[in-house]
């Protein structure tokens, strides 16, 4: 009995603390604030003034919140507690992994690490030792001696990449700079955290704060739920957040932005459709060339409209893009259904197979591209060489006099699109193939039993129970095929010299978008391109998403 | 049991690549300074005491010039009291150096000094990006921007707020590492064959112009369907000599308008048209012409100093000349140049301007000039004479020639946007080259566009 009151009465002396600890907490969510504000403020550009100002003013509320409630023994206190002192404490270590420059050294560790690779193979080499068993026996040497040098080698194995890779140069580094007044502050907050988060995690704390089962599952499930959403507020969410403001300015990426409203976005939308006297008649004289530019025009007879634009080359990017999608998804679809049919039987070797059509979805893009640079070479590429034999073999056969077409596969703007999307389409099908595949393998073997009954046909089986059966798959593979087309950028940037081809043929809205971001110093109307190209997509995908919804295919 | 075999063989699998890959770095490794970042940083931060560490990058196209960098780096470093180097091997221009290096001062861990081409001058500069170090070059004894060739000293001193250029500007951006110009690689095998006359008598003869280069274009092409008179790559450097030679270029004489319509830029870029679309001598514009080249089916192959290591390598006979002269008696040449710049947010001014004189001394121009890849940026009669001596290519002089002629500066445009100005003009003319449009058609509409990205 007396025990139990020492303990409550301790408990409340701890749940006091805690209380305590959140005013102060707030006090200096407050002060953090206030001083974001003031001349000596660490932050220069307005838009993370305004950043650190919201999130503090939220922490600062909440922990006053916390602060009322914890006294009441009310377990939103404890909740809100946990939360703040866990994101505080991860705020506070990466802190100190930046103070103690922990980023720098894995960079530098990465250089390094191919000179000590030889002596992680030591570590390996111990580690087989170790397996060798009753082998060892066939040596004159104990099982017990063969673990004892095994590990040995090991740890010797270990010691040598540690040293080669200079470890301990960067360990001493790093407890140098953690001894510093800015490594002692930012490791002392860690400690104050992880205390605080530590007091209100414990069972006591739990216990007088009434914590219930569910209220466990819930904060058990958000911590770890925690890596992956910090990781995705920070490095997507965040970003994506950001980027939407930067196409509201004129940002350069260097210097801080101006605010410019929807100025990028009415300068991407600017467009003119003005009607043609004669098919030929010039640009400028029916649009204000100032302003625009030619994006193209419709003739009809000897009339003819006249597309032009602001910023031509989006549309140029938005009309390629489309075209490229259009093409692009069919090819890489329809194919990979067929590949999964013929690649779903059981006939011996198939499983190879599989992973040949698999391989290019796995090889690095720049590497494939660069090889179908050389496949696609007008003067030396084996593309046109085997067409040339293909025709000459031809007109000697049939004695006719078929002319070689000489095919300039990425500087004719004829076929500079149509060269990428080969690419792409051969790239993805092995892809979709799988998917396919999987679809197959979920379909029940008495459908098709049954059909074989009915006398159904190979056609009637594929047509109307492959076909149908296979509609979710089918679905999801038209819908991130269609995204990642809409997304298409590696293979032009590395293939296409300039990589906008010929006369605009292969500008793609990413491409245009990185051109106008990275090379044009023009972050700000990047933002905005990469803005429409996702109303776009998104666009296209609640399309296909309607469609689905609509056809209800699998459930009939 | 399976499972335990099949584990022992990844492991030696795995064992087999590191050993490999051990190897290989140690292979490559060797000729690399790399006393970089954190985990050897403590050595450097104990000796910050006495040492300022500069970082410095340029852009190299091949392992020999970054051995050549790195050992210069390792000479500079001994060399430079109270300052300690690390040479950071850029990417190549395939692999966007210039993407890189913006991604990197936009979030502020670019290097102290590093190089960039002429055309980026300007952007840098006005950005901020760049430190105009005049104050202290006034203050270094002996220094002298005239020691540089003029063409890129025009630009690097060129002040934005004043539009004045020269010593006495106010300005300094950096100083050029090196310059270069275009030739024509010849095939002598391709040509001895063919029966055409030899360029380079020709050259030296003053009977090399247009008419004698697609005389003996022709006379190669008729060699095969697979062999061709000349191949050019396709960006702006290969086509703007045509203009150029023609009496035309890219821009007003004052850099503040396009100038691509005139007659003279015109007749320039029809005549390498009627090379690709009515006498077909040329490889197909927008194709890497080098492949067919050192496979030896290109006679005539236009690139600069640059592309004289790779050539090296080829298995015929070869050698250079000088770009056959236009209409206007001249080549057309341009002066091909970039410079090694300050970051405007390095710790080191002093220290950085000092790293950027030692770059470009004669001596250090001339264990990279050895390399083959490019000629000094300083006006020597001693760097003339050294250089010639870098064979092969025999003819060495084809390049002087090509400098001599008075060349076009590749430049930046301080009144509007380069890279604009090249997003408008490249496809264009890629156009008409291909056949896409006709240069009337080109005439007629290039210019409103291009007008676009001058400064109002």
């Amino acid at each position: 009995m007396h025990a139990s009151l020492n303990t409550d009465s301790k408990n409340n002396l701890i749940l006091r603390l805690a209380t305590i600890w959140r005013w102060i907490f707030m006090l200096f969510a407050v002060c953090g604030t206030a001083i974001l504000w003031m001349p000596v403020s660490p932050v220069d550009v307005f838009w993370q003034k305004v950043l650190f100002t919201i999130v503090l003013a939220v922490f600062a509320i909440l922990s006053g919140l916390a602060a009322t409630f914890i006294p009441r023994r009310d377990h939103r206190g404890r909740t809100i507690s946990l939360l703040l002192d866990y994101l505080a404490f991860v705020a506070a270590f990466v802190f100190t992994l930046n103070v103690g420059q922990v980023f720098i050294g894995i960079d530098s560790l990465g250089e390094k690490f191919g000179a000590g690779l030889l002596f992680l193979g030591v570590t390996l080499v111990g580690y087989l030792i170790g397996t060798l068993g009753k082998v060892a026996t066939r040596f004159l040497l104990s099982e017990k001696t063969l673990q004892i040098i095994s590990r040995f080698t090991m740890l010797a194995g270990l010691v040598l990449f540690l040293w080669r890779v200079d470890a301990v140069t960067g360990l001493v580094s790093l407890i140098g700079r953690l001894t510093r007044p800015a490594g002692l502050l930012a490791l002392s907050s860690v400690v104050i955290f992880g205390l605080a988060f530590w007091i209100m995690w414990r069972e006591p704390s739990a216990v007088a704060m009434g914590a219930k089962t569910h209220h466990e599952q819930v904060i058990n499930g958000w911590l770890f739920l925690s890596p992956n959403l910090l990781g995705f507020l920070i490095f997507f969410a965040g970003p994506l957040l950001l980027s939407l403001y930067f196409s509201f300015t004129d940002s350069d990426a260097f210097n801080p932005p101006n605010w410019v409203g929807l100025d990028n976005y009415a300068k991407i939308l600017n467009i003119r459709i003005v009607p043609l006297n004669s098919p030929d008649q010039l640009a400028r004289e029916v649009i204000d060339i100032k302003v625009y530019d030619e994006v193209g025009r419709l003739i009809i007879g000897k009339f003819g409209l006249l597309f032009a634009a602001a910023d031509k080359y989006f549309w140029l990017a938005l009309r390629n893009t489309l075209i490229f999608a259009l093409i692009a998804v069919p090819l890489s679809v329809i194919p990979a259904l067929v590949l999964a049919n013929v690649l779903n039987s059981k006939i011996p070797g198939m499983k190879f197979f599989r992973a040949v059509y698999f391989m290019p979805s796995i090889a690095a893009i720049v590497g494939i591209s660069l090889v179908w640079q050389w496949l696609y070479n007008a003067t030396i590429g084996y593309i046109n060489y085997f067409i040339t034999v293909s025709i000459n073999f031809w007109n000697n056969v049939f004695n006719t006099a078929l002319v070689d077409p000489k095919i300039q596969w990425v500087s004719d703007e004829k076929t500079a699109l149509l060269a990428i999307i080969i690419i792409a389409a051969w790239q993805t099908v092995g892809f979709n193939t799988v998917l396919f595949l999987a679809g197959l393998q979920n379909i029940p073997g008495e459908l098709y039993e049954a059909a074989t009954v009915d006398g159904a046909g190979a056609w009637n089986k594929f047509w109307r129970i492959t076909v149908p059966m296979l509609a979710p798959s089918t679905f999801y593979v038209i819908t991130t095929t269609t995204i990642q087309s809409m997304q298409v950028f590696e293979q032009v940037f590395i293939l296409m010299n300039p990589p906008e081809g010929p006369n605009n043929s292969t500008i793609t809205l990413v491409l245009y978008l990185y051109r106008s971001g990275f090379q044009n110093f023009k972050q700000g109307y990047a933002s905005a391109i990469a803005w429409v190209l996702f109303i776009v997509i998104f666009g296209l995908t609640l399309l296909q998403f309607q469609r689905q919804r609509r056809s209800n295919i699998y459930e009939n | 049991m399976k499972k335990f075999t099949l584990f022992k063989m990844l492991s030696i699998l795995v064992l087999a690549s590191f050993i490999l890959a051990a190897c290989g770095s140690t292979a490559t490794e060797a000729p690399v300074v790399t006393e970089a970042p954190a985990a050897t940083e403590a050595p450097a931060t104990e000796a910050s005491t006495a040492d300022v560490s500069l970082r410095w990058r340029t852009r190299p196209d091949n392992q020999e010039e970054i051995n050549v960098y790195s050992t210069i780096s390792g000479e500079l470093d001994a060399q430079l009291d109270g300052i300690t180097l690390t040479y950071e091997p850029g990417g190549t221009e395939g692999s966007n150096y210039q993407d890189q290096l913006r991604a990197e001062i936009a979030a502020g861990t670019a290097p102290d000094v590093f190089w960039i081409p002429g055309t980026d001058v300007a952007d840098f500069a006005t950005r901020g990006l760049i430190l105009n170090v005049s104050d202290l070059a006034a203050g270094t004894e002996g220094f002298d921007v005239n020691a540089f060739y003029p063409g890129p000293m025009y630009h690097l001193t060129y002040n934005p707020e004043t539009s004045e250029t020269g010593a006495t500007s106010g300005a300094l951006w950096g100083l050029p590492r090196d310059v270069s110009t275009f030739v024509l690689y010849l095939n002598l095998d391709l040509i001895n064959e063919a029966g055409a006359p030899d360029p380079r008598e020709l050259a030296a003869a003053g009977e090399w112009d247009w008419d004698a280069f697609l005389d003996v274009a022709q006379k190669t092409r008729a060699l095969g369907s697979d062999v061709y008179g000349y191949g050019a790559s396709a960006w702006w450097g290969p086509y703007g000599v045509w203009l150029n030679a023609a009496g035309g270029g890219f821009f007003s004489a004052d850099r503040t308008a396009c100038a691509l319509n005139t007659p003279e830029s015109l007749q320039g870029l029809d005549f390498q048209r009627s090379l690709y679309q009515d006498y077909d001598v040329a490889t197909p514009y927008g194709e890497d012409p080098e492949p067919p080249f050192r496979a030896g089916k290109v006679a005539m192959f236009q690139n600069g100093r640059w592309a004289t290591p790779g050539v090296r390598t080829v298995g015929f006979n070869w050698d250079v000349v000088e770009l056959p002269q236009g209409p206007t008696g001249q080549m057309g040449n341009w002066l091909f140049w970039g410079a090694y710049v300050i970051n405007a947010n390095t710790e080191h001014p002093q220290e950085a301007w000092q790293l950027v004189q030692a770059l470009t001394t004669a001596q250090v121009q001339g264990e990279v000039a050895a390399l083959g890849a490019n000629i000094p940026s300083r006006v020597s009669q001693e760097a003339f004479d050294a250089f010639l001596t870098f064979t092969p290519p025999v003819n060495n002089q084809a390049f002087l020639n090509g400098l001599a002629d008075n060349p076009a500066t590749e430049g930046p445009l301080w009144a509007g946007s380069w890279p604009e100005y090249d997003k408008v003009m490249g496809p264009a003319i890629q156009s008409v080259l291909t056949g896409g449009q006709t240069i009337d058609e080109f005439g007629v509409t290039i210019c409103d566009e291009a007008n676009k990205v001058f400064n109002p």
